[in-house]
């Protein structure tokens, strides 16, 4: 049973509202979850489990006190804990926060079929079915299959009268395949999750299907001849470009921290074509990145982070948005209440151009189709990623499989050297989520549509 | 317990596994104070074995316990076979747990992690420090079917100093140390390190690649035999994915290559006197000149291989026990450092690397940036090697001629000395 949190609200709205602070909020959730994971022929694990959280943070003297706890009984000392705390520090550079006013409301996830009115037999069938798809392959050595499913009561109120409480429902599947031929491992993997219920994530099987197929092709795929192409990057491949390379950049709070960022972000920069427009917005319902409100109490609006290849926008926290003068997005976000909110992304994408996709296939010359990502790093203004997989365009079409393509390349360049861009946008969620100070998985989705840049560098495998 | 016996009387075994713990991290980002914090957390995981498999629930709400166990009771159906038998009883027990701890005082840590960034700051102007200090006290109980009810009460000190100074010319410098233990302890010595380490790197000098003399510190001996140990992990062998699969009683190693596990360590904070499954720990040789001895496992994996219990069961509430390791000690025959590096003639002392992780650990292939090291010419260190890698296989170096240094220290839960490798890949 989720914890009936109606009775502790006002006990926590008496608090923050007695604390002789600067600013406090308290944050409460009730959540039970079931994971199942499947490896070959095998459960890894089927659990579910239930747990209760909360935290108060209190800004006094110019700093912040946080506490964390699950003994929800002890509300009133742990919340004057964080008060206590935030007084020891007094620090030389005194922190303020920007005002949003009171704001209330009650949300909750609107659901076909609720997760908790499905069996776990259902569950489990379900994955096990997927599992079985992804396995057939001979080639395919092993397999990983998860299911997750959370429903959560989320209570939030703070010290200028705010009072939100959100009831939610997260259900995500991902699907791996591991193909094996020798010394030469190929993995592939899909993963789709959102706010709603069981629907999201039936009928797979043809995803399941697709990524044991293209595991095994990949063991038959040549390696990328290593040079500089023109690439069609697609719609996910496109938006984790955004979301990896542009995205983290546009997170004030690390702005803020780096004066050398501070000079390249400044709003008026020119950053790409004129029909690149790269948006952020919280506001939208199911995606992995929706949020009524952010962990700070505050409603996310649209931030337009590129608008026609002007830097036009960045994400703020409370903290953050008072320090640059700017606007509150509501971007502070926790992966639960037990953890600090910090500036990160939400939904984050590339709106659609005026491009046909096949208009991008037909100026790509010899280059080449990059789809998705298996992993990456950048380094403020350097990006490598390793794309699942591609193939090799020859006359306006996709042709023979590639696989170990790494691109990389400068950010800033990279994003000016986009030529097209087309109008089928696309968004993704997944189970992985964004990872960023110790934080992680932290749901979120991302996307675009299908974009072609000229001269990206191809290492190829080493 | 009585819950159990009301919503599964025909339970074959069940366990119970209660923590809890406190913590207090208190960080410091760019030379700055950036948050002090208080966590508490608690709660219970709960496993049932009926008909042969096993199911598992957890809470962190006390409420909550008869769902919990309705809910493993429910599970059961869907897990792994499962009939190994629990531990009964516990003869030995300890407390890795220091009374000092509770002088934690987060304004005594914030003087002295100021002083420790005041010095760097002095020394190297325009450098940014973060800098992380964390106490930590925990219990774990563990309740099972066979009677056995046992519990420990535990503490950790923590300390973790990273500086970065960017040069007038773009070269990029990060040192950092850290140290644990269980009760608060001073960390000027930190401080010193960085900024002895930093001190020498600020000169860049440049090796030709080649075959090259390398010695290791102990920081970075520690994550190279991480990798290696992995293999010995009983979940690893089972999954088939350990290269050490059929190699206990092989000699992989050279003659002097010895490693022990001890959870029983005193002063370590990664001590514990039985496993999270409640089987006692033990110290064993993983690796005896050279030998592949033992894998390390928990009851599951010891069923599924043959294999007696280790007592490396690791969890928290609310997961499934792995094996895991506790204090590792690295030991053989050795010099003085002094010898050591005074007899390597012109070569590379590696601090820190980069992408080790990402070696190939079945077949022990590795090729590593290095993201701190050192050139050493006629015993002395005379400079940073940077934008170099060195690459090759982890077995067959640690199967070659090593040589080891007489001193050791401690990185986190490794003791390591330093590690000579006479002959390795280098690119500059």
């Amino acid at each position: 049973m989720l914890k009936n949190l109606d009775q502790i609200k006002s006990r926590a709205a008496d608090i923050v509202a007695s604390l002789s602070c600067d600013y406090a909020e308290i944050r409460i959730s009730s959540s039970r979850s079931t994971s199942i994971t499947l490896s070959g022929g095998e459960t890894d694990s089927f659990s579910s489990g239930s747990s209760l959280g909360g935290s108060a943070r209190v800004l006094a003297n110019g700093a912040w006190g946080f506490v964390s706890f699950n003994d929800i009984g002890d509300l009133e000392s742990f919340s004057k804990k964080a008060l206590e705390i935030a007084l020891k520090i007094d620090p030389a550079e005194k922190t303020a926060v920007a005002r949003s006013g009171a704001v209330k409301g009650s949300f909750f996830t609107e659901t076909a079929r609720d997760v908790d009115s499905v069996t776990p037999d259902e569950k489990f069938e379900l994955l096990k079915k997927y599992n079985e798809i992804l396995r057939a392959p001979s080639a395919v050595k092993t397999t990983r299959a998860v299911y997750s499913d959370v429903r959560s009561g989320y209570l939030y109120v703070n010290s200028e009268g705010s009072d939100l409480s959100y009831d939610r429902s997260y259900c995500g599947v991902s699907l791996a395949s591991i193909a094996r031929d020798g010394a030469l491992i190929q993995p592939f993997h899909e993963s789709v999750s959102g706010y709603g219920g069981f629907e999201l994530v039936e009928n797979m099987e043809e995803a399941a299907e697709r990524v044991a197929r293209t595991a095994v092709d990949l063991l038959g795929a040549e390696s990328v001849p290593g040079g500089r192409y023109r690439v069609v990057a697609d719609q996910k491949l496109a938006g984790v470009f955004i979301h990896e390379a542009f995205g983290h950049l546009s997170e004030a709070d690390f702005v803020h921290e780096n004066e050398r960022m501070k000079k390249i972000m400044t709003i008026g920069n020119v950053f790409g074509p004129e029909g690149l427009n790269v948006v952020d917005c919280g506001s939208m319902p199911g995606l992995s990145g929706y949020i009524p409100f952010d962990d700070e109490g505050v409603v996310p609006g649209k931030t337009r982070l590129i608008s026609n290849g002007v830097l036009s926008g960045r994400l703020h926290s409370r903290e953050t948005a008072l320090k640059m003068d700017e606007p509150l997005t509501g971007n502070a976000r926790a992966i639960n209440v037990m953890r600090q909110p910090i500036v990160r992304m939400t939904n984050t994408y590339i709106e659609n151009g005026k491009s046909k996709t096949q208009d991008l296939f037909d100026s790509a010359e010899n280059g080449i189709y990059a789809i998705d990502m298996n992993g990456g790093q950048t380094n403020l203004e350097m990006f490598t990623f390793t794309a699942a997989c591609g193939y090799e365009i020859k006359n306006g079409r996709p042709g023979k499989m590639y696989r170990d393509i790494v691109l990389s390349g400068n950010v800033f360049t990279t994003l000016k050297n986009i030529l097209m861009i087309a109008d089928d946008g696309k968004m993704f969620g997944g189970l992985g989520g964004c990872g960023k100070g110790g934080q992680a998985p932290l749901p979120v989705s991302l996307g675009g549509p299908h974009i072609l840049i000229d001269d990206v560098l191809i290492g190829g495998s080493q | 317990m009585d819950l159990i016996i009301k919503h599964a009387p025909g339970a074959g075994w069940f366990d119970i596994i209660e923590t809890g713990g406190r913590s207090t991290p208190v960080s410091f980002k760019n030379n700055r104070i950036h948050s002090a914090v208080e966590k508490q957390n608690s709660g219970y995981g709960v496993r049932i074995n009926l008909a042969g498999k096993t199911g598992f629930s957890y809470t962190n709400d006390r409420d909550n316990l008869e769902e919990t166990v309705k809910k493993a009771v429910l599970l059961s159906g869907y897990g792994d076979d499962e009939g190994f038998e629990l531990p009964s009883r516990m003869e030995r027990t300890f407390n890795p747990y220091d009374p000092s701890i509770e002088s934690f005082d987060i304004k005594i840590e914030m003087e002295k992690a100021g002083e420790a960034i005041s010095r760097i700051m002095e020394k190297f102007p325009g450098s940014n420090t973060d800098l992380g200090i964390s106490r930590s006290t925990g219990n774990v109980r563990i309740m099972n079917s066979r009677g056995l009810d046992v519990s420990y009460k535990s503490s950790a000190y923590s300390a973790y100093i990273g500086t970065t100074h960017i040069l007038d010319d773009g070269t990029k410098i990060d040192v950092s140390e850290s140290l644990t233990s269980r009760k608060p302890e001073p960390f000027d010595r930190l401080a010193d390190e960085v900024i002895k380490k930093m001190s020498l790197a600020l000169v860049t000098r440049k090796l030709p690649g080649g075959k090259v003399p390398v010695i290791l510190t102990p920081g970075a001996f520690s994550r190279m035999i991480g990798i290696v140990l992995s293999g010995l992990n009983a979940r690893s062998v089972w999954k088939g994915i350990s290269p050490f699969s059929d190699k206990i009683g092989a000699r992989l190693f050279s003659a002097s290559l010895n490693v022990t596990e001890d959870p029983l360590m005193s002063d370590s904070p990664y001590s514990f006197p039985f496993d999270d499954e409640g089987v006692p720990s033990r110290k064993k040789p993983l690796i005896e000149s050279g030998v592949i001895k033992t894998f390390i496992t928990d009851l599951k994996h010891a069923e599924k291989l043959g294999i007696e219990p280790t007592g490396n069961g690791s969890r928290d509430f609310s997961s499934l026990p792995a094996p895991s390791l506790s204090n590792v000690i690295i030991s053989g025959p050795g010099i003085s450092l002094a010898d050591l590096i005074g007899g390597m003639g012109k070569g590379v002392l590696v601090e820190e690397f980069i992408g080790l992780g990402q070696s190939n650990t079945l077949t022990g292939d590795f090729s590593a940036s290095l993201d701190l090291a050192f050139m050493v010419e006629k015993g002395e260190i005379t400079g940073r090697v940077k934008d170099c890698m060195i690459s090759g296989n982890l077995f067959r170096l640690l199967e070659g001629d090593i040589i080891f240094s007489r001193e050791s220290r401690v990185t986190g839960s490794v003791t390591a000395p330093h590690v000579f490798f006479p002959s390795v890949n280098y690119t500059g």
